[in-house]
């Protein structure tokens, strides 16, 4: 897995440095906070979550920094699979006239604070096979409530995001033995 | 999200802590299930789909849930509501998830199991409901903040409110019938365009299932003007248009 988003990172970064003269080029890419800086938006790139595509208006709207964002695309542009709504995608666009066009989208890959590390759906599954006690875990959907309720991976809690910044630590175990608890964090994807 | 609370868990001092980036859409995509809360199965407006047996189902069985046994379930693509969320329980975990991943293929997008079936709901001191299952599966979509149903949208169409229809199909789509009382401007050349839009009136956007009206919207917003969206299929067809709920 680090090989793969290493490589995946590796064009990203070449295109980065091309544009705006290589501002992450030696940072490893786990480190790189934000894979966007303002610089990189003014180059032509939108990097957020994409709201919509529709095929008809061949129209791509992202969320940019809070602002909606229209980019086309045609048959030129590639990466198109990875502009799925919901999606976090970089979208790389020329200006033709007053229209932006995507040439290339590719998928923004979180990035992961320092010490935390990535657990992948199938070593979650053998945790939850075994139940949180004999499991040793505390798993925690980081969704809004609602997206928790109507379906979320069984025996996990609901602490959305918003409510982890306020009163997170009343939910957490707060016993100081238990701070090497194994805490499982999720929510809806690649955001 | 979940990076930046494992990031807050961390400063806490917690010295054990994951994330698992591919969240719920790579959970499903590895085949497992989703399961739905208490507070679901009890108030939300879902469907709820019994399993088990006519017998079992009729002895007792959670309220307002619906009897179709597994053995007939695939014979009942039709009459399910696959735009509903469906919830399913059985006698065993490994039973409702055959039954979900049935729904799943007919191309139901929320879907999730109620676990452990009855008991785990009588274990909280929680009734269950005995007798025959209701002749008909009904389902009625609430609408969503932003949106507007199909009846006052019916009405924006006589004109004389408050409210205009913004049509934001292609122009070839708009050729086979549009309607009364809208204004035309398709999605990509909306942001361009805000400026011919009546001032101070209620935009009610349609497309021809509520994606596009959906991104439009987001221009709205973006510009500071009132709308909502239909979000239903509207099919054109000789210059006459019809509302598909």
């Amino acid at each position: 897995m680090q090989n793969k988003q290493l490589r995946n990172w590796i064009p990203f970064l070449l295109l980065t440095g091309l544009l705006v003269g290589g501002p992450t080029l030696s940072g490893s890419p786990a480190l790189a906070a934000d894979p966007a800086p303002q610089a990189a938006q003014s180059a032509n790139i939108f990097v957020g979550k994409v709201t919509g595509k529709s095929n008809k208006a061949k129209t791509i709207s992202i969320e940019v920094k809070g602002k909606n964002e229209f980019v086309k695309f045609d048959d030129k542009t590639t990466g198109l699979e990875h502009a799925d709504e919901g999606e976090a995608a970089v979208i790389q666009f020329e200006m033709r006239g007053d229209d932006k066009f995507a040439t290339t989208i590719k998928p923004k890959l979180a990035s992961l604070p320092e010490g935390v590390k990535e657990m992948k759906a199938g070593e979650l599954a053998k945790f939850v096979a075994l139940g949180p006690d004999e499991g040793k875990y505390v798993l925690i959907d980081s969704r809004p409530a609602a997206a928790y309720h109507e379906g979320h991976i069984p025996t996990a809690i609901s602490i959305p995001d918003s409510v982890m910044k306020e009163t997170g630590a009343a939910y957490l175990p707060g016993d100081a033995k238990l701070k090497d608890l194994q805490l499982i964090f999720y929510c809806g994807g690649y955001t | 999200m979940s990076p930046n609370s494992a990031g807050l868990a961390k400063k806490m001092g917690y010295t054990n802590v994951h994330v698992m980036l591919e969240g719920v859409p790579g959970w499903k995509k590895a085949g497992k299930s989703v399961v739905a809360s208490e507070k679901l199965v009890q108030t939300g407006n879902i469907v709820l789909l019994d399993l088990r047996s006519k017998a079992e189902y009729e002895a007792g069985h959670i309220p307002k849930a619906h009897n179709i046994p597994m053995a007939a379930l695939a014979e009942k693509e039709d009459s399910l509501p696959i735009k509903a969320p469906i919830v399913v329980y059985a006698n065993s975990f490994v039973e409702a998830q055959q039954g979900y991943n049935l729904i799943k293929k007919w191309g139901a997008k929320t879907g999730s199991i109620w676990p452990g079936g009855v008991n785990s709901w009588t274990a909280t001191g929680k009734k269950l409901a005995t007798g025959p299952t209701p002749a008909s599966i009904t389902w009625v979509r609430e609408l969503e903040k932003g949106e507007v149903g199909v009846a006052e949208f019916k009405k924006a169409m006589e004109g004389g409110g408050n409210q205009v229809i913004l049509d934001v199909r292609t122009k070839d789509e708009v050729q086979t019938g549009a309607f009364k009382n809208s204004i035309s401007i398709p999605l990509d050349q909306i942001e361009k365009r805000l400026g011919e839009l009546p001032k101070g009136k209620e935009m009610l956007i349609h497309c021809s299932t509520g994606a596009r009206a959906e991104m439009a919207k987001n221009a709205l917003d973006k510009a500071g003007m009132k709308s909502r969206i239909l979000r239903a299929d509207v099919e054109c067809e000789q210059g006459k248009c019809e509302i598909k709920d």
